[in-house]
């Protein structure tokens, strides 16, 4: 067990730091917002059940991407994993399905999701090797493995929707236990709770936050900078593999091409949770809140006819540099007058 | 200071996106999704949406995503479900994907059009702008007007295998056959490919004429086609001897057309497309009982008629000829 850094550890909900605070913010604007606005459209129950099916999507792969930039890489392939795992899951799901009539075995959904897991856990292990072994820059690996595996996705499928799947699967998924939670949510939440509890309660976040932010401190303090840095990836690379079956229920199909959009949206959040991009700083309630703001953002402004959806990446780029700009104000003024209090 | 900045920031923050946002009641809300936002031709969709709407006076709109991307083209058709809009007009980036989501919009009620996505199952109709039959008749009348309905041709599609293609020229030929006795098709090649490239067309068109002198007309089907053979017609002087026509787009070949080089080409209009699609919503919410001929008032959609083998999808007469006299007034 490594000892506590003392304050270090941020917790949950139990210590909310400014970062979160001013997520909130935006956020209750936004709702006060569509409240004034559209509060008999926007606050109904299909709606947020809507918004819940809708983020676990990018979400999932955000955990990923979030675990990558705490160490000061990043991730640029959860797209390209999602695809290519959605594809062999559903060619895997059409060869388990009986030729006539039969439904789907009952040991068929749990087999897919671990099968996809592994696919993406492999996947991970790659980039991880790129990255550690082969000391190839993080931002270069992952997007050459990005370009690779939509390759790989295109060969398999010749650039086609694998469609016709057993509709068991994408029913069970797109259900919502006792007619309330949708399945995608439980899905995101655990993965969330795991994550959480990855940086939270274990040895492997204490150390990857020390790597992120010094890597050679880490590897003095005899970390096994590569070893840990693997892992990473490998996390990265499951809940990409999750994201990708969400997609696959989502769309009863899967395809190359799939989602193109998540991969910056994916660095749009981790970046609004309040994540270093060099590393080391970052907490899971700010990019799950940030999540959650994206979506609901967009699914505010679906519901104004007049707003183009141009306007929607003006709104995002705008948000985040809110954030920053507000950031600055707190923790620039803090850090100023923290200097003056300096000797020298 | 920084509570009352983030105060400020906050309330400004309301106040601008407050200034958008001025709702209107009508008695439906009929929303057109097309592929994207921006591409041209659907850019030119959203003019006859919205001048439909104004001539209407229906709640009917377009709204697209910022690029074409299949997963936030269904994410946007969720929220108009969970919206509870009446009726959705859809063009489908990527049927297969879109599936599922139109069957939740069908559960909910919610009346469901396409156009361009004639393998979908979960709609009320697929409408498309014309029979493949049709299409290919209304080149060959085009292409035998500028011949002066005389002379000897050939057909050039993208690829023998492509069907739509091939299906248009085999109906041209015997739109020909049946109605222009005079021309004659070229018995040693009958069916010249041009790979869906332009250089392959303008290079197939010029050994065809070096080849046969007294060939007269090709008649196009892709949309690199026409304007490819007409290059070759350009360069080897024979402007007003030989002819072409086909699909072309109006601003990639507007020097040709002004030029005379090509007489015509021929296309589908997205406005009317999209004027079409609302005009079946409203019928549909209606409870008018759909029966062909369907007659929705949108020019080239006044006779709808159901494709051979299927109840779900419609077919017009809703193909325009683009010539030097309205090139420019489709903006793409």
């Amino acid at each position: 067990m490594m000892t506590k850094y003392a304050g270090k550890k941020p917790g949950f909900f139990s210590r909310v730091d400014q970062h979160v605070l001013r997520l909130l913010l935006v956020m209750a604007v936004w709702m006060v917002f569509m409240a004034l606005t559209r509060a008999s459209r926007f606050y109904t129950l299909i709606n947020f059940q809507t918004m819940a099916s809708q983020f676990p999507e990018f979400g999932l792969m955000s955990l990923g991407v979030m675990l990558c930039m705490i160490t000061g890489g990043i991730d640029l392939s959860p797209v390209g994993v999602a695809n290519l795992t959605a594809i062999l899951m559903a060619l895997v799901l059409k060869q388990l399905t009986p030729a006539v009539g039969g439904s789907l075995p009952i040991y068929a959904i749990p087999l897919v999701f671990l099968l996809g897991a592994a696919i993406g856990a492999c996947l991970g292990v790659l980039n991880g090797l790129l990255v550690s072994k082969v000391r190839i820059p993080p931002i270069l690996a992952t997007l050459g493995m990005s370009e690779l595996l939509t390759g790989v996705s295109i060969v398999i499928t010749n650039g086609a929707a694998v469609s016709g799947l057993p509709v068991e699967y994408a029913m069970t998924v797109n259900s919502k236990i006792g007619a309330l939670v949708p399945v995608q949510l439980v899905i995101f939440a655990c993965m969330a709770i795991i994550v959480w509890f990855l940086l939270n309660r274990t040895t492997f976040g204490t150390k990857i936050y020390l790597l992120g932010t010094n890597p050679q401190a880490a590897r003095f303090s005899g970390l096994k900078n590569d070893r840990l840095i693997i892992s990473t990836y490998i996390i990265s690379g499951i809940t990409a593999a999750l994201g990708g079956l969400v997609m696959l229920a989502n769309y009863n199909s899967a395809r190359a091409n799939y989602g193109g959009v998540y991969v910056l949206q994916c660095i749009l959040v981790v970046v609004l949770g309040g994540v270093s991009p060099t590393g080391g700083k970052g907490r899971i309630s700010g990019v799950v809140l940030a999540i959650v703001l994206l979506r609901m953002l967009e699914t505010g402004i679906n519901r104004f006819p007049q707003i183009s959806s141009y306007y929607i990446s003006l709104i995002w780029g705008g948000v985040l540099l809110l954030v920053m700009v507000l950031d600055y104000f707190s923790n620039g003024r803090r850090y100023l007058r923290w200097k003056r209090k300096m000797p020298f | 200071m920084k509570r009352t900045f983030s105060l400020i920031l906050a309330m400004l923050m309301v106040l601008s996106l407050a200034s958008f946002a001025h709702a209107q009641e009508k008695d439906w809300e009929i929303v057109v999704v097309p592929k994207d936002a921006s591409n041209p031709w659907f850019v030119r969709m959203k003019v006859g949406v919205d001048e439909y709407a104004k001539e209407t006076g229906l709640n009917a709109y377009q709204k697209g995503t910022a690029e074409i991307d299949a997963t936030l083209q269904a994410q946007l058709v969720q929220d108009l479900i969970a919206q509870g809009v009446d009726a959705i007009c859809v063009v489908p980036v990527n049927p297969e994907s879109l599936e599922p989501v139109l069957k939740q919009a069908m559960d909910a009620g919610i009346v469901v059009i396409a156009h361009e996505g004639a393998s979908l199952q979960n709609v009320d109709y697929d409408i498309e702008a014309f029979s493949n039959a049709g299409y290919g008749a209304f080149i060959m009348d085009n292409l035998a007007e500028a011949m002066g309905k005389e002379g000897l041709y050939t057909t050039m599609v993208a690829h023998v295998t492509n069907a739509s293609h091939n299906e248009w020229a085999d109906a041209g030929v015997a739109h020909q056959k049946a109605a222009y006795p005079n021309m004659t098709l070229l018995e040693e090649e009958v069916r010249v490919e041009s790979e869906d490239n332009g250089d392959v067309a303008y290079n197939k068109a010029k050994e065809l004429f070096k080849k046969y002198p007294e060939l007269k007309g090709v008649m196009g089907t892709s949309s690199y086609d026409a304007p490819g053979v007409a290059r070759a017609i350009e360069e080897l002087g024979l402007v007003g001897k030989v002819f072409t026509s086909g699909t072309g787009m109006p601003a990639d070949n507007k020097a040709l057309l002004e030029s005379g080089v090509v007489r015509s080409l021929t296309l589908w209009d997205p406005a009317l497309a999209g004027k079409a699609m609302i005009s079946l919503a409203v019928k549909v919410l209606n409870g008018d009982t759909i029966e062909a001929p369907i007659d929705l008032g949108v020019e080239g959609y006044t006779g709808l008629t159901f494709k051979e083998g299927s109840e779900l999808v419609l077919e017009g007469q809703g193909w325009i000829v683009i010539n030097k006299d309205n090139v420019d007034s489709f903006g793409f």
